[in-house]
């Protein structure tokens, strides 16, 4: 009995000795740069969607190279699909695990629930005058912080299908709503099974269709400090829309997503579509013979482009060490040496200055067309928490402009948000 | 030693038996212990902290807006979970009960007929039924998806069997419709539940005695009145296990009719299982928490009014 309670109480402490030397250091009193980047050990967190196949594979690379200079900083990488990345994102949130570099197309519920960093905090000086200002300034909150910073971007323009064009007889790609019109009469003229242009109204772009629309109209979502839907544009937009879909010039289901109407574009069935890079790049692969051209708006005049940046934030994990390697981590991953790989892995547009410049100088026309809209597009309200909830109401019933009257639509979408304000 | 029983002896036996019946409890408890832990933390924590949950207020991140519990307000108010602008809630209640009245009612008469013809001697009897369990072994999920490519409306192959044959003049968006999505998604819950259904009542009709049958044959009942006197109510049980199970299961089915369902929103295809996944991704965790505790009350009055209707333990004439 008591050789047996002397061995338990031997292991017992070493158990303890063991335990206690994995324990994490003491908090180092820095603020923002580590005194010495070899002895900061830490733990972070990323938390990542996929763009594409290579996403696992870009963010090791730049884990790889922090690691050279941080070695002691163990750097634990989430890579989710797109679908349902936000559920696994309230998870983390919710569970209170939050991860100290998230990746993700919105910030501003976490923003003002203040659980996280300002990215002014995080970033140097230096990386947020790397960034493009107009995209830079996607990421300030309705409080002027500078919540979160941009990752990448993508700016839609109208294509369209040069190939169809002649064959339909229409010289230039249309700038007003009426001469939009008249060319997708001509390209249902042809027959065949192709359509005119495409109006994707479906759970993942509803709001960003809903939007040209609205811009093309000459209005706007913001009020003041709020949100609005059922303005006279926002009628107009969606008369128009549903004038659109009833003469025939648009697909056959209105809650068709881009993906579908990508793929009828890159068939060559389509002749209009408002698209991104990665999309004419996908057609021009099927070989389609695709241009670009700002999208028409009501009067015409220059035209409307669309900005869509994600975004990539800081959670306040009340770790200064755990902040000070995030910032470190950020700052290279934004270095014109790694973020070029990073960004060229995702297939959609850089957001520093220094890139886009390289872009343009390397890019075939339809690529330099869309790093040059980056400078003059509008983007989507984001900044403004009760986005989240118009967003999630236009991707609800947006679709039912093309069966119901459009004030009704609009006013249904403005009592879901009310509901929730 | 004498032979009849003295007050002391009876006095200790039953004394023995009250200890015993005690101590009979004490010493199961050791074996009962993993159990109850185990309903307690996967049954019933979680009920706990969803009905808690429902009473206070979060954004569709999850995060909590506010510390104070906020009442009925997930329940029935501006952004409540029946109360809700644009979800036409009695559309969607009525969807729920006609889902579970009608897949179960289906599945059992088919199931009945099933099993009473795999109850019959016949060569290849074994294959057979193994093919019939087949559809209870693949994942619902799968089979839903295979119905789901099958029937888009321009490479389906249902599609272009149903428009090749001549049945259809034009290949139909089955899916996109929220009405004959839901249909559709009726007969792949009934394609999904007969396996169990008819095997539940092919283990109840072996309990059937014959000799009871043949009595019957003697006393000149032809085949139906057998059926509907003798094997029915002798089958009893075995349909309410069988119903009461698939009650339960349809219910909570999500995946088929999700899988099926392709319009956005709140449309008019909705049963209140997949309103209440809707509202987690749109309207977080404290909505979809109210609208989950009153489907489980809704489920509650479901099965009493079967046990009233059907009584299965009254006990057979």
């Amino acid at each position: 009995m008591n050789k047996r309670v002397l061995k338990f109480g031997a292991v017992a402490l070493a158990g303890a000795f063991a335990l206690s030397a994995c324990g994490g250091s003491e908090p180092a009193a820095t603020n923002s740069e580590p005194a010495d980047p070899g002895s900061l050990e830490t733990t972070i967190k990323i938390l990542a969607p996929s763009y594409s196949d290579s996403s696992q594979a870009d963010w090791q690379a730049i884990i790889d190279k922090f690691n050279e200079t941080y070695p002691d900083v163990d750097v634990e990488l989430q890579i989710e699909g797109w679908d349902g990345f936000t559920d696994k994102v309230s998870a983390r949130i919710q569970a209170g695990d939050y991860p100290d570099i998230l990746n993700d197309n919105a910030f501003a519920a976490s923003a003002d629930a203040g659980i996280l960093y300002p990215m002014d905090e995080v970033l140097s000086a230096d990386t947020l005058a790397a960034i493009e200002p107009s995209l830079l300034a996607n990421g300030v909150g309705t409080d002027g912080t500078q919540w979160a910073a941009p990752d990448i971007a993508s700016a839609r323009m109208m294509a369209y299908n040069v190939d169809l064009f002649e064959a339909a007889g229409i010289a230039e790609p249309p700038k007003t709503w009426a001469e939009l019109e008249t060319a997708a009469e001509k390209l249902v003229a042809l027959g065949d099974d192709v359509r005119g242009y495409g109006m994707p109204l479906g759970r993942e772009e509803a709001q960003v269709e809903s939007s040209l629309w609205l811009w093309g109209a000459g209005g706007d979502w913001a009020d003041g400090e709020g949100l609005k839907a059922d303005t006279p544009e926002a009628t107009e937009a969606f008369a128009q829309m549903k004038k659109m879909y009833e003469a025939g010039y648009t697909q056959a289901n209105l809650e068709d997503n881009r993906v579908d109407i990508a793929d009828l574009f890159q068939a060559g069935k389509l002749g209009m579509m408002m698209a991104h890079s990665a999309i004419v790049a996908d057609a021009e692969a099927k070989g389609v013979n695709v241009a670009l051209a700002p999208i028409p708006a009501k009067d015409g005049g220059d035209g409307v482009a669309l900005g869509v940046t994600d975004f990539i934030v800081a959670f306040d994990n009340g770790d200064a060490d755990r902040k000070a390697a995030t910032s470190a981590f950020l700052d290279l991953m934004y270095s014109d040496e790694m973020y070029e790989g990073w960004y060229k892995g995702t297939g959609l547009l850089p957001v520093t200055t220094s890139m886009i410049d390289k872009g343009k100088a390397e890019s075939d026309e339809n690529g330099a067309a869309f790093l040059e809209a980056l400078s003059i597009v509008k983007f989507l309200p984001v900044g403004n928490p009760a986005w989240d909830v118009l967003q999630t109401a236009l991707q609800g019933s947006a679709y039912k402009v093309g069966s119901g009257d459009p004030a009704e639509v609009l006013a249904e979408i403005q009592a879901q948000v009310d509901a929730q304000s | 030693m004498s032979l009849t029983a003295t007050p002391s002896m009876v006095r200790d036996s039953t004394r023995r038996r009250k200890r015993s019946g005690t101590h009979a409890v004490l010493t199961a408890l050791p074996w009962l212990v993993p159990t109850l832990v185990l309903i307690l933390g996967v049954v019933l924590y979680p009920a706990a902290l969803m009905i808690y949950t429902s009473f206070f207020k979060y954004n569709n991140r999850g995060i909590q807006r506010g510390d104070a519990p906020v009442g009925l307000d997930n329940y029935i108010g501006t952004a409540g979970a029946l109360t809700f602008p644009g979800v036409p809630v009695g559309r969607i209640l009525l969807n729920t009960v006609l889902w579970v009245a009608v897949v179960v009612l289906i599945t059992v008469v088919l199931s009945l007929a099933l099993a009473q013809f795999l109850n019959l001697e016949f060569r290849g009897r074994k294959a057979l039924r193994l093919f019939v369990i087949l559809p209870w072994a693949c994942s619902v999920v799968m089979t839903a998806t295979v119905f789901r490519y099958g029937l888009q409306e321009n490479v389906g192959l249902f599609n272009r069997l149903l428009v090749d044959t001549g049945i259809l003049q034009r290949a139909q968006a089955w899916t996109k419709d929220p009405t004959s999505a839901f249909w559709v998604a009726v007969f792949v819950a009934i394609y999904v539940s007969l396996p169990f259904t008819t095997y539940t009542i092919l283990a109840g009709l072996q309990a059937v005695p014959d000799d009871v049958r043949e009595a019957a044959h003697v006393d000149g009942a032809d085949g139906l009145r057998r059926y509907w006197f003798i094997v029915l109510p002798l089958l009893r049980p075995a349909i309410a296990v069988a119903a009461l199970i698939n009650i339960i299961n349809v219910f909570n089915s999500l995946p088929i009719l999700r899988l099926l369902q392709e319009t956005p929103g709140y449309h008019t295809g909705h049963i209140t299982t997949t309103l209440m996944f809707e509202y987690q991704r749109a309207l977080g965790p404290g909505v979809s928490s109210a609208l989950s505790v009153l489907n489980f009350i809704f489920c509650l009055v479901i099965i009493a009014i079967y046990l009233a209707i059907v009584q299965p333990t009254k006990e057979v004439a």
